[in-house]
């Protein structure tokens, strides 16, 4: 071999077809971050063989209650009003109003060939059950809404490990060379980040190149997307050629500097995602049909709607993680139904329920969610009894959540794990944070266990010391 | 033993009464009483003294207070406690030393407040909540082995002398031999120093992060003295900007952050005072040793100092979740316990003592044991803000002068009243007293007879007021009469003054300070008791401030309706307030007239006026609110004065009349104005909010703190696997075994507190044995960040993994190299900037990067150093070029950050908050600042190239670089190779000209073909652009 291929070259060199040779893990160990490392999104494969290539997260920020949703619970109904005996009123957050037990106030009814029970407040999702496979026995470690986030999406309930993205994308790179490989998307209407802000997409200790890409809600997307304005196209490819005939030059000086050709080359790419990332979001390009069926011409849910299309949009285009909030952050501006658990999840029900119906339907027609993992989880769930108050609320609720995933190798209308008779606690077949994170990893062909990086003398894992993947839900 | 055992037996038929007896109907209250006292007293009492021998290491007379069920069996000897009545239990009698054995053993007697909580835990049942500690939670002391000491980086530092080499010409110190010994021996020749401007370019940007200016490069290749370099090297290590450059570093190691990350990622405004710190102590190359010490443990070792309270910010700037429940204090506690600890051992020690947490280290001799009792050092330190005088040495010399010159005043005043205002005095005092009282507006009436109805009491003032005292009843009336008063009176003012007895200062006697003179009025009668008195009608009432103008004012005092409103001054407390009645007409009786002042305070309950004083006044409406007044009491003194003639006063009497000339007396008045504005200039130290890292100090507030959050606990536990729901025992401070020689135990270096310590001392012994040379750490200590400097100077450590000196650790390239400049930075009184000189004077420092393909297939890493490895500049010094270059830099040290991206100083006072990042710095991999981080990665991706390309901050240096070319090129010939040697410190080689001429006169064509006027500025611009843009820009030779 070359002398100058070393490790550094190599990487460079490899180019696509890197992943062939397993070549992240050239990457995966803090020892060798003084060498610089041409571009780390370069695409890899897998461990084996995967079944999603992209994922699409509907965050349910704020926690939302699983027997308002898609954990039916007639018991609960029974016993409306009766106190729970034995409950730890440290449960929740607010220790000072814990009430009885309170029914949904929504009617469920079944839907699908699978004869899923929905509740009321999502008649468009009710008609995709049979793509869905629902994890009733979800719990986590937190009660807290930044600690749980965390813990959602880094594996942790502390500060400072990477998200699922960033491992994910740490594991497989870009497949697109002019997008960012991670996008998340928050609350567009002013109501705040989702708590716990950036550290919610954050890298941890994996290099800053993993973050996820947040586009901002207002104002540009992107940073840096737009040329000076008093500069022509023209203009700036004479730049930008002037730069790349010197650099040649400079590397010519340099032979043994793969970096330098790496960085000649970040520069063409920067110059094509000038125009890839605003294409990529301009969803006025959609036709009326499509527009219409994810809802953007209707009021209350027409900012997700946009949203959807985007993520839809971003993931045509190699995109391999994006991440939607539902809500922002305080009580109430959230799924954090603390009070008028009704209102609140009627409305944000309303927000989400077409916009992500039509992004499952759409995904489906285009033969794109065989290999699109589409994901709906929170942070928490809520509790049985109820949180006192004018119109009553529920409180949070580590011990049981519900989520579903659909597409890129999930089991359609299948229900996994169950909770107590009241929806308190996972009782079958519960399912750890580290164990939902596994499956998320084995779908997109990567063994939990295997996906590791050294830092401060440990290699660390997405899933920490846990997880095991839920088969009964993969095909 | 007779006595205990006649005890037992008593205890024993008490309890079989408890067991017969109903279950009392306060049962679960009492329990539930007695498990908060468990909870807040009794679990760490028993935990703390008793546990020890009964239940964790031993389970002496059977006796195991582990569990409830253990403390009711009782022991050997029977039952120790009668649920419900402790007086009869033996646990109470024994630790009271009513009988023996008296426990706990061989250790003082507990306080007796906590042993009274004991007796009342004890009387409402003795409940636990949950067992004292978790079976198999206290690890097994491990001992370390001799094998375990003989890894490599545990070991002392070797003496080492430079090895031998064959070429004797190229080493110039010591490092060159140890190097070119490594290379001799795999047949390599290092490469050829650096031409002078690349390695101007190498040791500027490395020592102070900013590029040399055209000046100086020119300076320096002009230079042939032959320590033209060393000159350089040490003007570059004398610059503040050192300082700056190197204190980035230590950041990313420490962590550091302002703000504390989780839901709310609040500020901590005043934490920017560690970079300070930082900075500061790089810049005055304080020895290694000590700038570890006083991170760890400044405001134990140098309480007075305020720089190294500073430093103690390093062990508080970790993240801590301010949005807590109960559930997650303790462990909450614990994780912030484990940030300090882990911190300290990455950035400090380079091990990685966190992974001992939940079992004993993987790979290095760091037991379970050694690391909760390493963390328990931390158990009562805490992040506080503290008021500090940063300036004190410029306080104190302020203050010698000041003093100076208040002495001077004084005396100058005191000579003026001996010397000249007796006389002065006999002069004025001549006069009539009409004559005197011209001078006056207001008359205050201190002789007046005071009463109040409902028994308040008033105690005369020395300025005329009176205070109010006795009880302050729901509602008052007093009445005010007079002595004669002569002439034409015209008003009269009631005061309300405030005073430190009043609530909020008063004025009022009410608890938020106010008062509300509901009715006021006046009644007059001839002095001989002519007439019978009669009312005088007030007229356009005023006063200094009115709580509003309707049922609150001035006026509504004398509105008619007596019972409810009335003047109030909400919410101007703590001052003094005046209101002011005109009488309708002039009032004036021959022979004098007496007045009687009724007021009632009515309107609400206490609400009556603190501190009062009545004045009258002759002058012609409208009276002034404000004015002169003087004491009713002088004028009676005056006017026996005159009748008894001045020299025949007694001194009081001379004393007081004095006390009145003096303010007239313009002399007099002129010096002591003078001495109270000197006195008002006092030179006062400026107190700076500092966060710091301390013990007995109030806790730094936080949205926690509304749940009760206790920001410590007394002591630490030993967890099973990290569970804080787990604990084992009491886990006492002690350090890493593997890194205590010679026999040494933590005793060593521990001693008591000082007398008045408010902190523990821990964490000075802490400091202590990591600096310690002989028995201690300090030998890691030293390699550890000789490394780091050599990290930072050659591109990579002579051990790869700069945080991780253990058995997952790289080895080091050159082990004898790093043992000797260990050796170095301790010889040379742990001093840094010396340790720089001698890096960066190394021929192996100096050599050129040209790549030399045979020389890479047989060292590809050049972790021999075989040549320069051109290193790509961090996020702070791309940006800090970018301005320098463009003249843009605003060099303001120190202070508070900003997140403003258009900032013009230097990165480093970026303010870092958690979740707002600034994104330029993110996009060249500046870390999160989450845990510590000793080496940053160096990627290249494309948003990065869009900076280059679109930013605004860029593109604004660009113009500004182009504009100011522009104006110098009448000095310097043509713009573009300016522009070079500006930008990358070089003239542009031929071919490189050629290009960037054609480019702009390119440009220049396209923007006029645009119509734009500033056609030639856009043009240059866009090139100053493309030279920022350059990978020579960012990656240095």
């Amino acid at each position: 071999m070359d002398a100058q291929l070393n490790r550094r070259a190599m990487l460079q060199r490899c180019g696509l077809g890197a992943g062939a040779l397993g070549l992240y893990s050239l990457l995966q160990d803090e020892r060798l971050l003084g060498a610089p490392v041409a571009d780390p999104l370069t695409a890899r494969l897998p461990h084996f063989a995967a079944k999603a290539k992209a994922v699409i997260w509907i965050f349910v920020n704020g926690g939302q209650s699983q027997v308002d949703t898609w954990d039916y619970k007639p018991e609960l109904a029974k016993r409306n009003g009766q106190a729970l005996e034995g409950f730890d009123r440290f449960t929740g957050f607010f220790s000072n109003s814990v009430g009885g037990l309170m029914k949904s106030p929504f009617e469920f009814a079944q839907h699908g060939q699978c004869g899923k029970w929905v509740s009321s407040i999502f008649p468009n999702l009710a008609k995709h059950v049979d793509k869905m496979a629902f994890i009733h026995s979800l719990h986590t470690e937190s009660n807290n809404h930044s600690p749980a986030l965390f813990m959602m999406n880094c594996g942790l309930p502390r500060m400072g490990y990477p998200c699922v993205g960033s491992w994910v994308t740490y594991g497989l790179g870009s497949a697109s060379r002019n997008l960012p490989a991670f996008v998340v998307m928050s609350d567009p209407r002013g109501r705040g980040l989702p708590k716990g802000h950036a550290t919610n997409w954050g890298a941890g200790f994996l290099p800053s190149v993993f973050q996820g890409t947040h586009l901002r809600p207002q104002g540009e997307p992107i940073d840096n997307l737009k040329r000076p304005v008093e500069m022509t196209v023209a203009q700036q490819r004479a730049q930008l050629d002037l730069m790349a005939d010197l650099n040649r030059l400079h590397l010519a000086r340099n032979p043994g500097e793969s970096e330098l050709a790496a960085r000649i080359e970040s520069f063409e790419l920067a110059y094509r995602m000038q125009s890839a990332a605003p294409e990529a979001l301009a969803i006025e390009q959609e036709s009326e049909a499509t527009k219409k069926l994810y809802g953007l011409d209707q009021k209350h849910c027409a900012h997700f709607s946009a949203q959807c299309l985007i993520a839809r949009r971003l993931v045509e285009r190699g995109t391999r993680f994006v991440q939607i909030y539902s809500g922002g952050m305080d009580n109430q501006l959230s799924w954090d139904g603390h009070s008028d658990i009704a209102g609140n999840h009627t409305g944000f029900a309303q927000e989400t329920d077409q916009p992500v119906a039509a992004l499952l339907q759409d995904l489906d027609q285009r033969g794109m969610l065989k290999d699109t993992l589409v994901v709906w989880a929170g942070e928490f769930g809520r509790l049985p009894v109820a949180q006192k108050g004018d119109k009553p609320g529920r409180d949070h609720n580590p011990h049981a959540m519900s989520a579903w995933l659909a597409g890129g190798g999930v089991k359609g209308g299948v229900s996994h794990g169950a909770t107590d008779e009241i929806g308190h606690k996972a009782a079958v077949d519960r399912v750890h944070v580290n164990d939902f994170h596994a499956t998320l990893l084995h779908l997109l062909g990567m063994e939990h266990e295997k996906l590791t990086y050294r830092h401060s003398g440990r290699d660390f894992r997405l899933t920490d010391v846990g997880g095991k993947v839920i088969r009964p839900i993969v095909t | 033993m007779i006595s205990s055992r006649h005890l037992f037996f008593t205890a024993v038929t008490a309890l079989s009464c408890v067991v017969h007896a109903a279950v009392p109907p306060q049962h679960a209250q009492d329990m539930a009483k007695g498990l908060a006292l468990f909870k807040s007293d009794v679990r760490a009492a028993l935990t703390q003294h008793c546990l020890k021998c009964h239940g964790g290491e031993k389970v002496k007379g059977g006796l195991d207070l582990t569990t409830r069920e253990g403390l009711l069996k009782g022991g050997e000897e029977g039952v120790v406690i009668v649920s419900g009545q402790s007086k009869a239990s033996r646990l109470y009698k024994s630790i009271t030393h009513a009988t023996k054995p008296a426990m706990p053993d061989k250790s003082p007697k507990l306080p007796d407040a906590l042993i009274a909580k004991i007796a009342q835990w004890i009387d409402y049942g003795a409940p636990y909540d949950k067992p004292l500690m978790e079976k198999g939670a206290t690890p097994a002391p491990r001992e370390i082995s001799e094998a375990d000491r003989q890894f490599w980086s545990f070991q002392p530092l070797k003496k080492v002398s430079p090895p031998k080499v064959r070429d004797t010409k190229w080493p110039r110190n010591d490092i060159d031999r140890f190097v070119l010994a490594k290379l001799e021996e795999k047949q390599l020749a290092p490469n050829a120093l650096a031409e002078r401007p690349t390695l101007l370019r190498r040791v500027y940007l490395d020592l102070i992060g900013l590029p040399p200016t055209p000046e100086e490069i020119e300076a320096f290749v002009n230079d042939k003295s032959p320590d033209a370099f060393a000159k350089v090297v040490d003007t570059l290590l004398a610059s503040p900007h050192y300082g700056e450059r190197w204190a980035r570093h230590w950041l990313d190691i420490a962590r550091f952050a302002e703000s504390h990350g989780f839901e709310q990622d609040y500020d901590r405004p005043h934490a920017y005072h560690y970079r300070d710190f930082v900075i500061k102590a790089l810049n005055a190359d304080m020895p290694y040793d000590q700038f570890v010490k006083w991170q760890v443990a400044g405001d134990e070792l140098a309480p007075g100092n305020p720089l190294a309270l500073m430093a103690t910010g390093f062990l508080g700037a970790g993240v801590f979740p301010t949005q807590l429940t109960e559930k997650e204090f303790e462990s909450a506690r614990y994780d912030e316990l484990d940030d300090m600890a882990g911190t300290l051992g990455t950035a400090m020690l380079g091990l990685t003592i966190g992974c001992a947490r939940c079992h004993d280290h993987k790979f290095d001799p760091i037991p379970v044991r050694d690391y909760y009792r390493l963390i328990s050092t931390f158990s009562t330190t805490i992040r506080s803000e503290i008021e500090l005088d940063l300036a004190s040495d410029t306080q104190a010399a302020a203050m010698v002068e000041w003093e100076r010159k208040r002495r001077a005043l004084d005396e100058q005043l005191a000579k003026f009243e001996a010397a000249q205002l007796p006389a002065r005095f006999d002069v004025w005092a001549k006069k009539s007293p009409a004559e005197l009282s011209a001078l006056f507006q207001w008359l205050i009436l201190d002789e007046a007879e005071a009463k109040s109805l409902e028994g308040s009491t008033f105690t005369r003032q020395p300025d005329g007021s009176l205070l109010l005292g006795g009880k302050n009843p729901d509602h008052d009336r007093w009445v005010f009469k007079t002595g004669a008063l002569q002439g034409a009176l015209t008003a009269v003012r009631v005061e309300a003054l405030a005073d430190e007895s009043l609530k909020k200062k008063g004025p009022g006697r009410a608890d938020n300070g106010n008062f509300s003179l509901t009715d006021f009025r006046v009644f007059a009668q001839p002095a001989d008791g002519s007439k019978p008195r009669v009312p005088v009608k007030l007229a356009r009432p005023r006063a200094t401030f009115e709580q509003n103008n309707g049922g609150l004012s001035v006026a509504s005092s004398i509105d008619g309706d007596p019972r409810a409103t009335g003047w109030a001054v909400d919410p101007q407390f703590g001052k003094n307030h005046a209101a002011l009645f005109e009488f309708d007409e002039p009032l004036n009786m021959p022979g004098g007239v007496v007045l009687t002042l009724e007021m009632d305070f009515f309107t609400n309950t206490r609400h009556a006026i603190g501190r009062p004083r009545v004045a009258v006044t002759t002058a012609p409406a409208p009276a002034p609110l404000a004015g002169a007044a003087q004491l009713q009491s002088i004028f009676t003194l005056m006017k026996a004065a005159k009748d008894l003639r001045v020299l025949r006063l007694t001194d009081a009497q001379r004393l007081a009349l004095q006390a009145m000339n003096h303010p007239l007396d313009a002399a007099w008045k002129a010096l002591c104005k003078e001495l109270e504005a000197h006195q008002a200039a006092k030179p006062k130290p400026a107190l700076t909010k500092v966060q710091a890292t301390s013990e007995g100090v109030k806790p730094m507030k936080h949205h926690a703190d509304d749940r009760g959050f206790p920001h410590f606990y007394k002591e630490s536990y030993f967890l099973k696997r990290g569970d804080a729901n787990q604990k084992g025992e009491v886990a006492t401070s002690s350090f890493l075994q593997v890194l205590m020689r010679g026999g040494k135990t933590e005793k060593s270096w521990q001693s008591a507190p000082p007398a008045g310590a408010h902190t523990s001392h821990r964490r000075a012994a802490l400091a202590g044995w990591m600096a310690d040379t002989e028995h201690g750490a300090g030998h890691l200590l030293a390699r550890v960040i000789v490394n780091r400097l050599w990290q930072h100077h050659f591109g990579r450590g002579l051990v790869a993994t700069p945080s991780d000196f253990g058995a997952q650790g790289e080895k080091p390239t050159h082990p004898e190299l790093l043992d000797f400049l260990a050796s170095e930075l301790i010889k040379n009184g742990w001093r840094l900037k010396p340790l720089h000189k001698l890096m960066v004077m190394s021929a192996a420092y100096q050599q050129d990067a040209k790549f030399d393909t045979a020389k890479a297939a047989k060292d590809p890493m050049n972790t021999l150093v075989w040549r320069r490895t051109p290193q790509r500049l961090e996020a702070e010094a791309i940006r800090d070029s970018v301005l320098a270059v463009s003249g843009r830099l605003d060099r303001t040290m120190f202070g508070p950050g900003t997140l403003d991206q258009e900032s013009k100083r230097r990165s480093i006072y970026f303010f870092i908050k958690r979740s707002k990042l600034v994104p330029t710095m993110q996009l060249f991999d500046a870390p999160e600042p989450l845990v510590g981080q000793g080496a940053r990665p160096a990627t290249v991706i494309a948003p990065q190239a869009l900076l280059f390309m679109n930013s605004p901050q860029v593109r604004a240096a660009a113009k500004e670089l182009a504009a100011t070319l522009q104006k110098n090129a009448g000095v310097h010939g043509t713009t573009v190779p300016s522009a070079y040697m500006t930008a990358l410190g070089r003239a542009p080689a031929k071919d490189e000209l050629a290009k960037a001429v054609a480019f702009v006169q390119a440009q220049v064509a396209a923007y006029q073909t645009a119509g734009r006027a500033e056609a030639a500025q856009l043009a240059l611009a866009d090139f100053c652009q493309v030279l920022f843009g350059l990978n020579e820009f960012i990656y240095i030779e």
